[in-house]
């Protein structure tokens, strides 16, 4: 239904359940705190807004596996790490994650959160998307460090960081994801709201891609202007063996792993470079995707293809030669969002990418891939890892239940 | 009269060379990316025994992470080699059976300091008189192993080709002196209609 470029004209009333948010114009909403308060909702009765298809859309939050992960990525993401706080045990973290997720099933469904101050802002989910992550600290904190997958923890490190504590770790991830930016923030200020007696914000890094509908099915580019996922696993059969765990434990099954990275992007120095050496460092055309032997984005590359002169046509310590994965189970699906900061006075960018990849298992997938790039990979003369955290995405849950209940509970 | 009028624009060019010149010094070092030197054996060389190695020499020191050296023959077909020794600025690869007669073309493809690319190639010839007649029809059969000396050093600027279609050093620096001269000629202009209007 996203992608659906004819906007819809739903009347409000429509997409509130029950009836009990029922007002009409630009007030709809506003009757959730009224009602709390007992006060009569303001009722009016003249047209409803028009509302386009990229607004109402929703993203199912129940089911046996979380929502954001295999989702088609939506054009905004904060993603908010938590540092739990000393007395956040396995009983605290129950009632956390019972809160949490029932403010992420109701806004993900169009519905304000319980006592949601601005409700307004609750009423289109764009496709909202709140996918929990358990870091390290998480197992510790709830006594249940045998449970904790055994990939799940901090990255060894490598040559190429510099890492940032202010970017790094965290106990307690939320990726939340929309089409909308205010979807999007309201639904962050709704959840660090409702977890400030348990944990701290520990970092926040926010997120985009181009809006909603702009380039349909296009696979992301990134602030070089390369595309930016080609190589993930193909939805279906592939991105199954790739991204979810099949067996084990109930706590396990169905869920999977992320690690998240901010790579920051020297575009003053990427400046410098010609279109040919940016294409030889990356292995493929800017233009179309297609690797340096190919004419189409997904042709797949030909790295023993040699030019007239003997040299490969893609350079041996190019991006793609260094990241490529032949085998579906060993591939990770990159679900990346740039990110553009403030420009420093000197007119030079804070510009990079909130790397994001899921992978069944991050020892297995994401460690040898990145061994390679972190040893040979020529686009580390223009990006440097300044943060790094992994965290455990357990399964997802039915209506009425909560994220980590098998786990937790 | 008219010496008052030149005299600033004396002192004007004079201001203009030195800004050039303080342009120039720190700017070529800082633009200029990764050349061959010389090699060994030498562009275009045209040697009467078979070379055991391939000795490239570049102007910055190489990283070994980033260099490449393939040696290929006139088929086009890669000659086994070692993967290449860097020490310094000077990258060998040494070839593992005796090559016979014919062209063969040494390709590089290596990364300045600035990480750009640059990648070239050049060609040379064995033509070992005492060598059993190789398939090669381009070998010429006159012997006059002398005529050519086999380590000739490679012009750096034709063997070297900067892969990269931006703005190259050289266009950079070019630039930047017309913009230094033209903007030093303005201020010639105007300090000369000032003088004029004050005399």
């Amino acid at each position: 239904m996203t992608g659906t470029p004819t906007p819809h004209r739903v009347s409000r009333r429509g997409l509130l359940t029950g009836g009990a948010l029922a007002a009409g114009g630009t007030l709809a909403g506003a009757a959730a705190v009224t009602a709390a308060r007992s006060d009569p909702p303001p009722v009016r009765s003249g047209d409803p807004v028009p509302v386009a298809a990229v607004g109402i859309a929703v993203e199912p939050f129940h089911g046996p596996r979380q929502a954001g992960v295999a989702t088609e990525p939506q054009a905004h993401a904060a993603f908010v790490a938590f540092t739990l706080k000393p007395g956040t045990d396995r009983d605290a973290l129950g009632r956390m994650l019972r809160l949490l997720s029932d403010d992420a099933a109701r806004l993900t469904e169009g519905r304000p959160a319980l006592a949601d101050t601005e409700p307004e802002l609750g009423l289109l989910p764009a496709r909202l998307t709140v996918t929990f992550g358990f870091g390290p600290g998480l197992y510790r904190a709830a006594g249940l460090e045998d449970r904790r997958p055994p990939s799940v923890a901090d990255l060894p490190p490598f040559r190429i960081d510099r890492l940032q504590p202010r970017w790094s770790g965290g106990d307690l991830l939320l990726q939340i994801c929309a089409d909308d930016p205010l979807t999007v923030a309201h639904a962050q200020r709704v959840l660090i709201k409702d977890s400030r007696p348990f944990a701290t914000v520990r970092w926040v890094q926010r997120g985009f891609r181009r809006a909603a509908g702009a380039e349909p099915g296009r696979t992301q580019r990134n602030l070089f202007g390369q595309l930016d996922g080609t190589a993930n696993p193909k939805p279906g059969g592939p991105l199954e063996a790739a991204v979810w765990v099949t067996d084990g434990p109930d706590w396990l099954r169905d869920g999977t792993t992320l690690v998240v990275r901010r790579i920051s992007m020297n575009l003053e120095t990427w400046d410098l470079l010609g279109r040919t050496d940016r294409e030889l460092a990356v292995g493929r055309r800017l233009d179309t995707g297609a690797p340096l032997t190919g004419t189409a984005e997904h042709d797949e590359p030909d790295f023993a293809a040699l030019g007239p002169d003997g040299l490969t046509v893609i350079p041996d310590f190019s991006h793609l030669t260094r990241a490529h994965v032949t085998e579906d189970r060993l591939k990770v699906l990159r679900r990346p969002y740039n990110y553009d900061g403030v420009p420093a006075a000197d007119c030079t960018a804070d510009s990079g990418l909130i790397f994001a990849s899921y992978q069944a298992d991050i020892a297995e997938q994401f460690l040898p891939i990145q061994r390679r790039l972190a040893d040979r990979d020529l686009l580390n003369e223009w990006t440097t890892p300044i943060g790094s955290a992994v965290f455990a995405i357990p399964p997802g849950c039915p209506g009425g239940g909560w994220i980590g209940q098998h786990l937790l509970g | 009269m008219r010496t008052k009028v030149r005299r600033p624009t004396v002192a004007g060019l004079a201001a203009a060379l030195t800004v050039v010149t303080l342009l120039l010094v720190p700017a070529s070092p800082a633009a200029a990316h990764n050349t061959l030197k010389t090699a060994t054996p030498a562009k275009d060389a045209r040697l009467t025994a078979p070379p055991e190695q391939i000795t490239l020499e570049f102007m910055q020191k190489l990283n070994p992470s980033f260099t490449t050296i393939t040696l290929a023959d006139a088929a086009q077909q890669k000659v086994p080699t070692s993967e290449p020794a860097v020490t310094g600025t000077k990258g060998t690869i040494t070839i593992d059976q005796a090559l016979t007669n014919g062209a063969y073309t040494v390709a590089y493809r290596v990364v300045s300091a600035d990480g750009h690319p640059v990648q070239g190639s050049y060609r040379f010839t064995v033509a070992d008189p005492t060598a059993t007649a190789g398939p090669e029809v381009s070998a010429p059969a006159t012997s006059a192993p002398a005529a050519e000396p086999s380590t000739t050093s490679a012009s750096p600027a034709s063997a070297a080709r900067d892969s990269g279609d931006g703005p190259g050093a050289m266009v950079l620096v070019g630039g930047g002196i017309l913009l230094v001269v033209m903007v030093a000629a303005g201020a010639v202009v105007v300090r000369r209609r000032r003088s004029s209007r004050v005399s």
